[in-house]
């Protein structure tokens, strides 16, 4: 059976990599390429007309897309979660470690343009956590500074010109800023939510329905991958697999310390929970990207199945 | 109407706004990345963005209108032809528009960048597939003379033999050409 499964580089999307280079699709007579995507939007369009079987996908991207909001109603469903805790909040060396507040306050007597931050996409954990620091800094997200969207791979370059003060995105962009010497880490998601929901394996739904035993097929894969790199003394075979040209393209000696600190399936990161879904709705809400009244307990239910999850990790332990 | 074209790729930008400009729109633009300033002084009526373009994600926040953004941008779908949008993902290609900008003159834009990317990819294709045959015809010309040398036949009957090795063991004449000069290395002793 082919598939066609699609990933955005960064390193939170090892399990779909990995279960490719172990051969642990193979093992499970799937024949799968993983495309590498260019952007969030390009990865959710794909799935929505069927160029992708399935993909790595921001959590709450795929939570916007099958409820219609920034994009034509795209009928996606998630059936395992692959990643914690991977976004941090970068700072240029410019900001001030706790003056924040006091910076904008004098930028706005001086009468000079509000701070410019940039997060990866506006349905993204790296939004909402950027958004939660701000206002626990004392600083207003929508009306003391610009939040604007930048591709990850860009944002230290950013940083470095001027252009930003800060972003927010997930690794290795982080720890490259830091590698870099143009940026530190102002807070990590694991310092202000236990669980931070980031990314998720999301199929279209008509695709699972036709075929139940591929999709199982592939969660299992997906999930010995997730086990195989939460393997301490795999790790850094894992960091030289994503290193590679055709993967994220990034030195492993920078992939190695996110590889560690992301929960793949560590505290069930993998199953799709649908309190998490709920909670991440309740960001949306929170921002003001959908409807205060939506029925968020009625999404989840919809959207994410922690039981084709379920079924694939009995599967695997029987 | 003015369009911005937004690809990491400079010659197929190109090749799109050349195309673009034969529409009515008077004013096309091409750029490797999306620039806020710069586009916001532009002030574009579509935006025509590679699906291989990170900046991709950038335009996709644009569509909600703000203080920085007062026009709302739509990504181009039109209703009324389902297969359309499918069709331009496929491509490679997609439009963002002003909102309230007539579909008709949307889809025009659309069309001509849809089929300049086919155009850019068959042109890759060819090029490839010209530099692959330059090649093999090399690597046949190599063979020949080394059979010419060390079997002392003549520049036919060398070429024969090629044929015949391609045709007995069911492989490309530059596979077995390519598989020759790597024996006759080895045994000169010019390779492990």
């Amino acid at each position: 059976m082919r598939l066609k499964l699609g990933f955005v580089p960064l390193t939170d999307a090892a399990p779909l990599i990995v279960a490719q280079a172990n051969g642990f699709f193979a093992d499970e007579g799937l024949e799968v390429e993983v495309s590498r995507e260019a952007s969030w939007a390009t990865v959710r369009d794909k799935l929505m007309v069927g160029a992708l079987d399935g993909a790595h996908m921001l959590a709450p991207m795929a939570l916007a897309a099958a409820l219609g909001i920034g994009s034509e109603p795209a009928p996606l469903i998630v059936p395992m979660a692959l990643a914690r805790g991977g976004a941090a909040v970068t700072l240029s060396a410019r900001i001030p470690a706790d003056g924040l507040a006091r910076l904008v306050e004098q930028r706005r007597e001086a009468g000079a343009s509000p701070l410019t931050f940039a997060v990866v996409f506006p349905y993204s954990i790296h939004n909402y956590l950027l958004r939660e620091w701000l206002a626990r800094s004392g600083v207003d997200p929508d009306a003391d500074v610009r939040i604007i969207v930048a591709p990850p791979s860009r944002m230290a370059g950013l940083l470095a010109e001027g252009v930003i003060e800060g972003f927010c995105a997930g690794e290795p962009w982080s720890d490259a800023a830091v590698a870099a010497g143009v940026g530190r880490i102002a807070v990590r998601a694991g310092d202000v939510w236990a669980k931070a929901p980031d990314k998720v394996f999301a199929v279209a739904e008509g695709w699972a329905d036709a075929g139940p035993a591929r999709l199982q097929a592939t969660l299992r894969a997906l999930l010995r991958a997730s086990a195989w790199i939460e393997t301490a003394e795999n790790r850094p075979l894992a960091a030289e697999i994503l290193a590679r040209p055709e993967h994220l393209a990034v030195p492993a000696e920078v992939l190695a310390n996110g590889l560690g600190r992301i929960a793949f399936c560590r505290d069930g990161a993998c199953v799709p929970n649908r309190a998490d879904a709920v909670w991440l709705l309740g960001e949306m809400k929170r921002w003001g990207q959908v409807d205060a009244d939506l029925d968020a307990a009625a999404a989840a239910a919809r959207i994410y199945r922690p039981d084709l999850h379920g079924e694939a990790a009995r599967a695997l332990s029987a | 109407m003015r369009v911005l074209v937004v690809d990491p790729d400079p010659a197929r930008a190109a090749l799109v706004a050349e195309g673009l400009a034969g529409v009515d729109p008077l004013e096309v633009r091409h750029a490797a990345v999306f620039d806020h300033a710069e586009a916001a002084a532009f002030a574009p009526d579509v935006v025509v963005v590679a699906a291989d373009s990170p900046e991709r994600d950038t335009l996709e926040s644009l569509r909600e209108a703000s203080l920085a953004n007062p026009r709302p941008v739509v990504m181009f779908v039109d209703r009324s032809e389902p297969g359309l949008a499918e069709e331009a993902v496929r491509a490679g290609v997609a439009a963002y528009v002003v909102d309230g900008l007539a579909p008709g003159r949307v889809r025009a834009v659309l069309e001509v960048a849809m089929s300049r990317f086919a155009l850019m990819n068959q042109l890759r294709q060819d090029l490839e597939k010209a530099k692959a045959d330059l090649a093999s015809r090399k690597t046949v010309e190599r063979a020949k003379a080394l059979l010419m040398k060390e079997r002392g036949l003549d520049e036919e009957a060398a070429y024969r033999l090629l044929r015949k090795l391609s045709m007995d063991t069911g492989r490309p004449l530059a596979a077995v050409a390519g598989d020759l000069l790597a024996f006759a290395g080895v045994l000169k002793g010019d390779r492990p």
